[in-house]
This record gives structure tokens, sequence and C-alpha cells, in this order.
């Protein structure tokens, strides 16, 4: 168990010290997927594997890009992590501040029931998720993509919502009320952008279980695969005979940073956000 | 309005949208899990090439007389609570790490543990284990440990998998904790450290009291995920390890079930999955409810 | 009034069950046969594929040519995603292709899933059918009934490090034994080489060794098996391959999770004396730091002079029950896998034909070929042709044996008893 040191004055760069290390040791397997897109070919398995390379080369980059449709796996990616984000974060505001701020029957068995949602593993779903999709008409289309991801990333954003919502004291609903709002008026004028530090939060959730997702682009996209997704584009480089690790690093790469950009764009929001919006 | 009406209306209103694709998305297909566990239903079935007959508990019996099963659960519950603790731990400590530290080195570690986060799951296992690889690994070359095989033996291919999950589940919580503490009135804070608290003690008597509903949202979850692991064993231990000693229950259903498309054995495999963590889950909420925290 | 008000519950209950049941989709064969149209075709995606591709589109303009109004759409499917996307196929006939390329060890269990059409007919009309090696139609043969055509094979031989060798003043195998000792002794002079790196995980190198032995996987025929893996000279085999994984060859702590490809990947490395690779294996080595440096023979079998069994993999080509096009897919069936193209693919890729002609023809231009081909000639074994063979393969039975004996979790009797059970258990599951 990390203890971090009592704080006293006269030791004040200790926690940022320990901070920086620990920043380090966290962010050095990045960096070494980094470094390992930019190898060239011989050094990545060499028998002296070395934390820098001489001779940086952009061809496993090249064998990514170069990638039959790649461009088209990355705006399928972006629609769907972007769909599965928004409609997941208006549905689960809604249902949170249903559980969060009234109190009707079965209140708690649609909590409980909202974890048991998460506690099925997925691959087991696959089977009927295909046949309804199928049913559906959604067979390899992007719809089939979207809709189990909002049905999985819901449960979740409604339970960590539910504690932001909670967080949002009565007196101000209350105050609004006589003041004269209406209630859709105090949702999301006045609620909304309360919680909105705690949206951010979830959605940043949302959206990397549907970016790094390849079970249901697997299992539902086949036989159109312009319709295909980024992670599918990454298995591609695992080949059995003689995986392709600087392709595997490359394409990891480009899947991740999106995502960090995502985070960057968010991150002064959550944290700026937290701070004044819960404070009475 | 009448708002007494208003009012009973109202939050299954809110509802209704989350209601209609949880039911249409997520209900449906557990009930069919539940339906399919009590049939014998593969790829022949699926597809046609067979008839599926009704079994009964057959694959119940099947699941619950394979000694491996057994052997494999007690080693995903052990696994798992090891994840869990691991994770809880070290994200809370960088959590109130985060409260004490300033602008550049608090931006740092956030970039940093949020790189973690989101490596996707294979790519995470695959860049750790070739850190950890026997020959080229630089963990072996900087402890000097020759060619110790890290994946060889039954313990350190669990500890290096559970390195990997702590790596990329630790930012979650410190994340959600560290929101948690900045809500936290600094006067409370404030006052606690001109006491002359430690921190721990801090922690102990203070951030985690106020930090309970957070702190059991993320407890929950970490559970559900962390007894559900797949990739990271299944990558790490080519599947299951050396004659299957590192199989954890999500590998081992996939490896008896879902690979040769037995999806009713699967199915029962995914029902107990299921119903253990409901039992667990509800346990601990009972737990926190006789502690006075309410759901 | 009990017996009428109990029937009533018990039909009630049988009631709700079926129709309760799960869904499923039904296979049947298409009624339509159009002349005319686009045919879509699956073919695996390799390492290296564009020559691959150039012989494919080549096959294709020809077709084209031949059968005017119809275009083909090839699609090449990387080997990660296959299992997943045949069987999306067979539970959505309108997402699947018309023609595919399968692995050999799957026919049994395509057939089963209803998704392979029978071509028994055509293959016995097509006049270069006769001409096809007889392991290899054992692939595509299922309950004596023909499901695709082979499209190409590939055994398994002894890559050996010739300078070693030279060095250290020693000839190629010539029994397993000898294997074994050659194994170590290389090991000893040369520390940081393995002697003849094996895997724990790596079946169809271990199976030689049981073969050679006169054990054999299971006996059978034609829908019931009983697995032989626990008879005496298969337990021979086991222990003979085992034995190999001692720090004096190969230690079990590198070597009891490497899979086939890991061992190839050892020796293209250098790093190993001896390694036991498919011809498909010749492009990875060339690659690698041992090329101009190595030599293959056929791994040696238990008497001076014989030749170890080895396993017959390969891929074939079928036709999907679900095409409405069947008579121009079993068409394009037979081109895909007729002697010219397999000559080019030869060519192409160093994929081997199943022809023994078109073998001999291609061994006399690349000599690397010989050693495989006498491989083939001496006689291949296959795995059960039975679809219980898909779920001994995903529960890792064969492997999990052989590394609980190397791990000495087990002895060889009690391990090979355990996986018996668990194949039995397979094979009376399927029926």
């Amino acid at each position: 168990m990390t203890r971090v040191n009592p704080v006293v004055l006269r030791t004040r760069w200790l926690p940022d010290a320990v901070a920086l290390v620990v920043a380090v040791v966290v962010a050095f397997p990045l960096y070494w997927m980094v470094l390992g897109a930019f190898k060239p070919a011989g050094e990545i398995e060499s028998s002296e594997p070395r934390p820098w390379t001489t001779s940086p080369s952009l061809d496993s980059f090249r064998r990514v890009f170069g990638q039959q449709d790649f461009g088209r796996y990355f705006v399928n990616s972006l629609v769907v992590a972007g769909s599965v984000v928004i409609v997941s974060a208006l549905v689960a505001f809604l249902a949170a501040t249903a559980v969060a701020r009234f109190r009707f029957r079965f209140r708690t068995t649609l909590l409980i029931m909202f974890l048991v949602a998460q506690m099925v593993p997925v691959e087991a779903l696959t089977i009927p998720l295909f046949f309804q999709m199928r049913d559906f008409g959604l067979l390899n289309t992007l719809g089939s993509l979207i809709l189990p991801h909002i049905a999985f990333s819901l449960p979740f954003a409604i339970w960590m919502l539910r504690g932001f919502v909670k967080g949002v004291p009565e007196a101000l609903e209350e105050a609004a009320y006589i003041d004269g709002a209406s209630r859709g008026r105090f949702l999301w004028q006045i609620l909304f952008p309360l919680v909105f530090p705690g949206l951010v939060a979830t959605s940043v959730f949302s959206f990397i279980s549907a970016w790094n997702d390849f079970l249901f682009a697997k299992s539902f996209i086949i036989s159109d695969t312009s319709r295909s997704t980024l992670p599918m584009a990454l298995l591609v480089f695992y080949k059995p005979d003689d995986p392709d690790w600087g392709g595997v690093m490359a394409a990891s790469t480009v899947m991740t940073i999106p995502v960090l950009v995502f985070f960057v764009l968010v991150q002064r929001r959550l944290v700026s956000g937290l701070g004044g919006a819960v404070k009475d | 309005m009448n708002l007494r009406t208003d009012l009973r209306w109202t939050p299954w209103l809110y509802l209704a949208p989350a209601l209609i694709l949880l039911g249409g998305l997520l209900v449906y297909p557990i009930y069919q899990l539940g339906l399919i566990s009590f049939f014998h239903y593969t790829q022949a079935q699926v597809s046609g090439g067979e008839p599926t007959t009704f079994e009964g508990f057959g694959n119940y019996t099947e699941l619950f007389s394979d000694s491996e099963f057994w052997q494999v659960l007690l080693a995903t519950v052990l696994f798992a609570s090891a994840c869990v603790v691991s994770t809880l731990a070290v994200g809370c400590a960088l959590a109130v790490l985060l409260t004490r530290v300033r602008a550049v080195p608090r931006l740092a570690l956030m970039l940093a543990a949020l790189g973690a986060w989101a490596t996707p799951a294979v790519t995470g296992s695959t860049v750790w284990l070739f850190l950890f690889d026997p020959d080229f690994g630089p963990v072996n070359r900087v402890l000097g440990l020759g060619d110790h095989s890290w994946t060889y033996g039954r313990l350190s291919a669990f500890f290096l998998v559970l390195l990997e999950v702590v790596w990329c589940s630790f930012p979650f919580v410190m994340v959600t904790v560290y929101a948690g503490i900045r809500a936290v009135p600094s006067e409370v804070l404030e006052a606690a450290a001109l006491d002359g608290a430690s921190q721990w003690r801090i922690w102990r008597s203070v951030l985690a009291p106020m930090l309970r509903p957070i702190l059991t949202v993320v407890t929950i979850q970490s559970v559900i995920w962390d007894f559900k692991v797949f990739t990271q064993i299944y990558v790490m231990t080519n599947g299951g390890g050396i004659a299957g000693q590192n199989l954890v229950l999500n590998v081992y259903a996939y490896q008896q079930a879902f690979a040769s498309s037995q999806y009713g054995l699967g199915s029962a495999v995914g029902v107990v999955m299921l119903l253990i963590l409901l039992a667990v889950t509800l346990v601990y909420l009972r737990l926190l409810r006789r502690q006075g925290e309410e759901l | 009034m009990k017996l009428p008000s109990r029937l009533a519950a018990l039909l009630a209950a049988a009631a709700v069950v079926t129709a309760c049941a799960p869904q499923t989709s039904t296979n049947s064969s298409s009624e339509k046969d159009d002349k005319s149209g686009t045919l879509r075709v699956w073919l695996f995606q390799e390492v290296g594929n564009k020559p691959k591709e150039k012989v494919v589109d080549s096959v294709v303009a020809a077709f084209e040519k031949a059968h005017k109004g119809t275009k083909v759409d090839v699609e090449y499917i990387p080997i990660d995603t296959r299992a997943q996307r045949v069987k999306a196929a067979f539970n959505d006939p309108k997402s699947a292709p018309d023609v595919m390329e399968f692995g050999n060890t799957d026919t049994a269990g395509y057939v089963k899933d209803g998704g392979l059409l029978d071509v028994t007919k055509e293959f016995g009309a097509w006049s270069e059918a006769k001409d096809t090696d007889p392991t290899a139609k054992t692939s595509v043969t299922v309950d004596g009934k023909i499901y695709g055509a082979p499209f190409y094979v590939g055994v398994r031989a002894l890559y050996y490090r010739t300078d070693v060798f030279k060095d250290l003043g020693l000839e190629p195998p010539k029994t397993m034994a000898e294997l074994a000792t050659t194994a170590r002794r290389i090991r000893a002079a040369k520390p940081d080489l393995y002697g003849l790196v094996v895997g724990g995980a790596y079946t169809y190198g271990a199976m030689p060794f049981v073969w050679a032995n006169g054990g054999e996987l299971a006996t059978g025929k034609n829908g019931s098996y009983a697995s032989a893996i626990e008879s005496a000279d298969a337990q021979k085999g086991v222990k003979a391959y085992t034995s190999l994984f001692t720090d004096d060859n190969c230690p079990a702590a590198k070597c009891a999770g490497m899979g086939g490809n890991d061992t190839i990947t050892a020796f293209a490395a250098g790093k190993a004396g001896m390694a036991i690779g498919g011809d498909f294996s010749h492009t990875a080595v060339e690659a690698g730091k041992v090329k101009g440096e190595y030599g293959v023979v056929p791994l040696p079998g238990v008497t001076a002079g014989s030749i170890a069994p080895a396993f017959a993999g390969g891929n074939n080509i079928g036709v999907l029950k679900s095409t409405s096009h069947r008579t121009l897919a079993v068409d394009l069936m037979e081109q895909l896998t007729s002697k010219k193209t397999q000559a080019s693919m030869f060519d192409a890729m160093g994929f081997l034909p199943t022809f023994a002609d078109v073998r001999s023809q291609v061994a006399a231009k690349a000599p690397y070929v010989k050693p495989f081909a006498q491989t083939l000639a001496a006689g291949t074994k296959f795995v059960p042709a039975s679809p219980a063979w898909s779920q001994i393969d995903s529960q890792l039975v064969l492997p999990t044996m052989l590394q609980e004996v190397i791990s000495g979790k087990k002895d060889v009797a009690a391990a090979s008893k355990e996986a018996a059970k668990k194949m039995n258990a397979a094979f009376s599951s399927v029926g």
C-alpha cells in the first residue's frame, strides 16, 4: 500500500517528486509502445532492447495507414464512439435524476437491476444479440455497434451520475421552484450544468469502451467490411506466424491518441468544474 | 400544475428512454442467456444443422462435475480480490497525492494515468508481457535476473497480470476519488491538517467516511470488472498458463465453451458468474445499509 | 380430476419450453441456381498476401471471361477474425459468401454446422480429381461425402543448422533416439543454443513422436471415435517428446509455453540447433538470421531410415450451402484448386500442391520442397474427422497434457489418461 508521507511545510517538494516518479513509472509502458512504433523492423525483436532508437522510422505507421480502408475504420470508430457518448449521457442523466431525486416503488430494485446488467460476461450475449440485430435489420451496419454499446454503458453511467445528482443540494431545487421555474427548466438549465463534470467523467468511460471494443465489430459486421472499426484494423497485425510487432505498436498508438486528445480536452472541464459545482 | 400526480409520473417519464433501451437490448439477451443455458445449443443448432434439445440442468451438471471448474473459480475469486484491493489502494493513495501537489506534477500524473486507461487491453497486455520477457525484456535486464521466466510459475504469472490490471484500472479509481475529495469542503480538510493529523489519519477518519458513496460505487465496479478479466489473462498467459494453471472464469468459459461454439455450456457459466457477482454485491450492500448508508 | 389437469400443466410447460426455444437460423440449401450475378469469395489473408492476390486475380479474370454476366468479388480475411465470421455467415445466409477457404481440420465441424455444400457429384465428375493426394481427399471427406476441394497441403520436417553441425562434426539424425542425443550434444557444446527447440503447446510437433511409436490420437471412423492417447505406444511417444524439455536441451521454464510459431521464431533468430518446422515456415526462416546456414531433412522415425508420420495440414476451398449460384460456385471452386492454379500458388506463396504430379513438378524447380515431398510420400496422418475435434482443439486438451508432464504436475500415464477422458467426453457430446 502506497503511503504518502505526512505533509510538513519543510518537505513540500516530496509529494511533487513522488508524483513525478509515479507518473514516469505509469507512463513507461506507453513510452515503450510508442517507441516500438518508431523502431525499425530489425530493432524490435533484437536481443539488446534499448529504451531509445537511433534510427526512428515511419515504416510501421505507413503499414498502418496504408491498410485498405484505414481512414474509413477511423471514421466509423469516431461515429460509433461519438454517438454512444452523446446518447448515453443524455439517457443516463434523465435516469439518474429519476433514481436520485425521487422516491418510488421499485427504485431499489431498479438500481440493483442496473448493477446486474453489468455482471454478465459480454461474450455470452453475442449470439442472442446477433439474432436481435439480424431481426432489426441492423447487421453489417454501424447501428449494430452503437445500440449494444449504449445499452452496456448505461448501467454504469446511471450509477455514477446518481452520486453526482445526489450531491446537488435539494435546497437549490426548492429555491428554483419558488422562483417559478418549471420542472423542465430546472432539469436542463440548472441541474444539467451542475452535473456536467460527472457527465464528462462517465462519458470518458463510455468513449473508451466503445472505442476499444472489437467483440461486437467481430460478430456483427460480416459482409460489409467498410463498416468495420479501428480495433479490427489492429487485429490484422497479430498474424499467427509472424506478428508484425511494429505494426501492432503503431496501430495501438494511433488508436490511443484520439482517446488522449478527448481526455485532454475534457480534463480541464472535469477538474475545474468539480470544485465549483458541488459547493453550497 | 397538480404536483401530486405530476410527482408520481415524472420519475418514470425520465426513466423511460433508459428502460426502453435496456429492456430491448439487455433484458431480452439476458433472458435468452438463461434460456440457452438449459439447452444443448451449439453452432450446429444455431445455423440450423441440427435441432435444439432441451437439457434441463444438463449443462450445469456438466459444469459442476468438472473439478477444473472449482479450481478455476477459487483462483478467480482470489485473483480478483487481490486486483480489487491493489487497485483501490493505489487509486486512493494517488488521489490523495494529487490533492497535495502542484499543478505540473498533477498534470503529469493525470496524463500518465489517462494514457494507461486509454490503452486498449490487448496492447497493454502485449507491452507488459514484452517488458517482462525473459530474453528481451528490460525488467530482467535492470533487475539482473538473467532469463527468469515470469510466466512459468503460477503465482508469478498471476502477479504479472495483476500488475497490468492495476496499471490500467487505477486511473478510474484515482480520477473518481480525486473528484470526490475536491468536492469535500476545504475547511474540513484544513481543520484536520491544523490539528496535526497525519495523512493516513485524515484519510481514515475524515475523507473515507465522506467519500463512502463514491467508494462504494468504485468498489462494486472494480469487483465486477476484475472478476470478469479476460484479455489480460488470455494474452499474457497464452490462454490460461502452463497446463491451465492461470485460468480465470471468463477465460475458462471461452476455452471450454465459446471457442468451440458450445453456447449452452457457455451460457451456464455466464449465469453462474452473474449469480456469484450478484450475491457478493448484495452482501456488500447489506453491510453498508447496516452501517447507515442509504441506497 | 387430477390427471387431465396435470396433463394440461405438463402440456402447457412443454408448449412454453418449445415456444421459448432459443433462436436458430435455417441454413437449408437455396433452391436457386443463378447462372449469372456476383459471386462472393472469402480467402485467407496471409503474411505477404500480394502474390496470392495476383494469382487469384488471374483466375478470377479468366473465370469472368468464360462466364459472361458474372462478377467475382474476393475478400481476404485476417486469421484472427476468421472463425467468428464463418460462424456468422452460417447464421446469416444473407451475409454469407458463395465460396470460402477453410482449414482442413474444420471440415467436419462445418459440415455438422450445416454450412458446407455436398459436392460429391461434381468432384467425382471433375477430371483432375482423380490425381488428388489421398490424404488431401480425406480432409474434404466426411461420412463418405465430399465437401470441398483441397487447396494446399502443409507438412513439417526437421530444420537443422548446417554450420553448427559442421562445427561439431554431426550428421542429421537418422532415428528418434539419435535426434535426442544430437540435440543434447549441440547444447552441451554451445550452451546458448537450444539443441532441438520444442514447444509444450506445439501439438503438431509432438504428434509425430506419438505416431512414430505406433500410437494414435483416436480410433474409429465416421461418427464414433474413441481416444487412443492413453495406449502404451502413444505414451511412449509422449514420453519421448516431453523428455526433450530438460535443461540439457530446451529448459521447461522457457519452452513449456511455446507454440509452433515460437519455435520457428527461435530457430530463425539463430537460437536453436534444430527445429520442427513446416514447408510454410520456409519464408520466415529465410528472412531470419540463419539464412543460408540451414538444411531440412524429414523427421526421422523410430527405426533407421524411417520417416516419422507427419500431420497433413492444409486448406480447402468449399461452397456454402446457402449459395444461390450453385453451378457457378462449384466451377469457381474447381478453378481455384486446379493443377494450374496450385502450381502458380506454389510459385507465389510456397503452398504445397495437393496433386502428387504437380508436387514433383515443383520439387524439381525448388529443391527445398524435397524433404517435405518425401514426408508426404511416406504417409501422413490427420486428426479424427469428427466435429468434436474443434472442441478438443480449443479446450487445449493435448497442450495441457504435454504441459502437465513437462512441468511435473502429472506423470505421462496420468496426464494421458486425463486427456483421453476429455477427448472421449467431447466425442460423445457430438454423438
